[in-house]
């Protein structure tokens, strides 16, 4: 017999939708597994390890990924390159979901996160994550300030877009120095290991190179996301502001290399380029993939001014970026292993791995980032051409 | 280094060599301040049997907060639920806690350890030894070192455990390693040990005498002005910009207007 099912076509949702919000029905079960009782339940973290998969993915890769907000923002309303408007409001709102990510993420490992506003109240001035916290806070209410004008049109309340508009310079400047501050104290938090994270990583320089890492990370993931978009959301590709926007990643990534090799030498530590074994493996991984490979690519007109190419250059440098935080954050920190009272495993040696409920937290956050940038896409006027609003400059 | 020969107060002096390994000390500390039956404050490390039979040789490390001159922990703590106690001791305030675990990472003994078995009701902390303010108050030592039978742990002055320390150093110079761990390190520390083989295999990390929280706290202190700086460059570029463009707009638009005209 055969069943007739009618399903309400309102209801009705493509396996892609159905697997994000399987994904996040998961993490929701997980994370109220951590709730009841404890982050031990569902991940491995350790007195040894205790900042694990979520610092090194939701934390690091997220803020860094969401560097595109501040880089065109500050390329659109404070250099006034007008023509780059197309790509402002898509990275905008990738910025914006990716740090509500990031703070849902901290929300589950933290051990207290009902109390995440105590960095409000109880402040200590020399705190790298104080700076952080609060960084990230600020810079997620400007970019919910500068992505409102999308919402406003979506409806249809002319007058409040139009007033947003006028009076966004100041939030820009703000949001463009939140960023620096956070992306470059993201690097700062490392600091106060020096007997931990290896000395091809540690150096007192840090937030200066993931400041210049996270520019390069801002725009390969504009041309990341506006390329995607052009394919799954059948729109039309600016490929000649992406090839322009591709121009300044050889310079930027020169930039980060020559800083990042110099301070080695500065400080004497070329010596453990070639003789650190796995963590040689993992500097000369990151540095090619990361910045020399991208760097070359970026450098062939044929590669900025194919879709391919730029896709496929991006990828690479975001691959190897994201690397590097996990390297900094995870791969390169060796802790003290304390609390095993099995000799020998004093030395260094402490292991981690994660946990599938843990990565699961991180995959289903990751999946309801996608939903929403995609509802949005469906929704909002994401990438309509705002003639009518042009941005004003200061007066 | 001269902060560091004046620091005045109480310090322990554990001596690697007189450990028998008993762990009367864990016991002690966890009664005194009523520590749950799988956690504990004190830990004990043994770096096993070495050598060969029959002169076998086997070390002992008891590992307590080192409660740093310069602790990492509290410059670390976003909250500051950290204090230093003139006295000595390095406390943690449960209630200010935010459970973000930087301290654990900042500490280089990694000795803060966290409540990962409790969900959010019963609520998870650090714990972390408190060198027993309460017994201190009272004009007592702390329980581990008032239960020690070898004298392995001892507490007292920091001058005269410092002198204690390089006695016994200088009366058994064959025994033990020419150097009194804590003394300098890191800023110095109110832990200080005394062993028979290298630190290291004791599971110590090799630190300078400058705390490892020099640095972030030397970046933290340009944040502000950094940030003033850069807002007021940021708003001059924009400004720059703004009238630059406007300024070619005019021209062009002069230019086109005297075009217009001459063709006229």
């Amino acid at each position: 017999m055969k069943m007739e099912i009618n399903i309400n076509p309102r209801l009705r949702l493509s396996p892609l939708v159905w697997i994000l919000l399987t994904l996040m029905g998961i993490a929701l079960v997980v994370a109220l597994i951590r709730y009841i009782d404890g982050i031990g339940a569902i991940s491995n973290l350790s007195y040894s390890y205790p900042w694990g998969f979520w610092i090194s993915f939701d934390l690091f890769t997220g803020v860094a990924i969401g560097s595109g907000a501040f880089v065109m923002a500050a390329i659109v309303y404070i250099f006034e390159l007008r023509e780059f408007q197309p790509l402002l409001r898509p990275s905008v709102l990738t910025g914006f979901l990716g740090y509500i990510m990031v703070v849902i993420a901290l929300l589950v490992d933290l051990g207290h996160p009902e109390r995440i506003w105590y960095m409000m109240i109880h402040m200590n001035g020399t705190s790298v994550l104080l700076e952080i916290g609060i960084c990230v806070m600020s810079y997620l209410t400007v970019l919910a300030i500068e992505f409102s004008p999308v919402l406003f049109e979506g409806l249809k309340w002319q007058r409040a877009a139009h007033t947003m508009h006028k009076y966004i310079m100041p939030f820009v400047i703000l949001g463009v120095v939140l960023s620096t501050l956070h992306q470059s104290s993201l690097g700062s938090l490392l600091l106060i290991q020096p007997a931990k994270l290896y000395p091809l990583w540690w150096t007192p320089i840090l937030p200066v190179l993931f400041f210049i890492s996270a520019v390069s990370i801002g725009l390969a993931m504009i041309i990341f996301e506006s390329t995607l978009s052009a394919r799954y959301f059948h729109r039309g590709l600016e490929i000649h502001l992406l090839a322009k926007l591709a121009r300044a990643i050889p310079i930027v990534l020169a930039i980060y290399l020559i800083v990042r090799f110099a301070q080695l030498a500065m400080q004497g530590d070329l010596q453990y380029l070639f003789n650190s074994g796995l963590m040689s493996i993992l500097f000369w991984t990151e540095i090619m993939v990361g910045a020399l490979l991208p760097l070359v690519l970026f450098s062939f007109k044929q590669v900025r001014q194919s879709a391919n190419g730029l896709l496929a250059g991006a990828v690479i440098l975001l691959a190897g970026m994201i690397l590097n935080r996990f390297d900094v954050s995870w791969f390169a920190v060796r802790h003290p292993d304390p609390l095993t009272f099995i000799p020998s495993l004093m030395a260094f040696n402490a292991h981690y791995i994660p946990s599938l409920p843990e990565l699961s937290i991180s995959v289903g956050i990751f999946s309801a980032g996608i939903l929403a940038f995609g509802l949005a896409a469906k929704y909002l006027p994401l990438f309509e051409k705002d003639e009518g609003h042009q941005p004003t400059g200061p007066r | 280094m001269s902060d560091i020969q004046n620091i005045k107060h109480k310090v322990f002096l554990f001596d690697a060599t007189r450990c028998i390994d008993c762990r009367a000390c864990m016991i002690a500390c966890s009664v005194e301040n009523k520590i749950e039956m799988n956690k504990t404050r004190i830990w004990v490390s043994g770096v096993g049997l070495t050598g060969e039979y029959p002169n076998l040789d086997r070390a002992t490390m008891v590992y307590h907060c080192m409660h740093c001159e310069a602790p990492d922990c509290l410059s670390a703590c976003p909250v500051g639920a950290y204090s230093k106690r003139a006295d000595g001791p390095v406390l943690y305030d449960p209630s200010k806690c935010i459970g973000c675990r930087y301290c654990m990472n900042a500490c280089p003994f990694g000795v803060p350890h966290f409540d990962y078995d409790k969900g959010i009701i019963q609520g998870a902390f650090i714990d972390k030894c408190t060198m027993c303010p309460q017994r201190i108050d009272a004009g007592l030592e702390p329980a581990c070192v008032a239960t020690c039978p070898t004298d392995a742990l001892m507490f007292g002055e920091r001058a005269d455990l410092i002198k204690e320390a390089h006695d016994r150093i200088a009366a058994h110079p064959g025994r033990y390693i020419n150097h009194v761990y804590g003394e300098t390190e890191n800023g110095g520390t109110s832990y200080l040990i005394l062993s028979h083989v290298p630190f290291s295999e004791l599971g110590l990390p090799d630190l300078g005498s400058t705390p490892v929280r020099n640095v972030s706290e030397a970046v933290m202190e340009l944040t502000i002005p950094f940030a003033l700086a850069w807002g007021a460059v940021l708003t001059g570029t924009a400004v720059g910009v703004h009238q630059f463009n406007q300024r070619k707009e005019r021209l062009a638009e002069a230019e086109a207007k005297e075009k217009s005209e001459e063709t006229k």
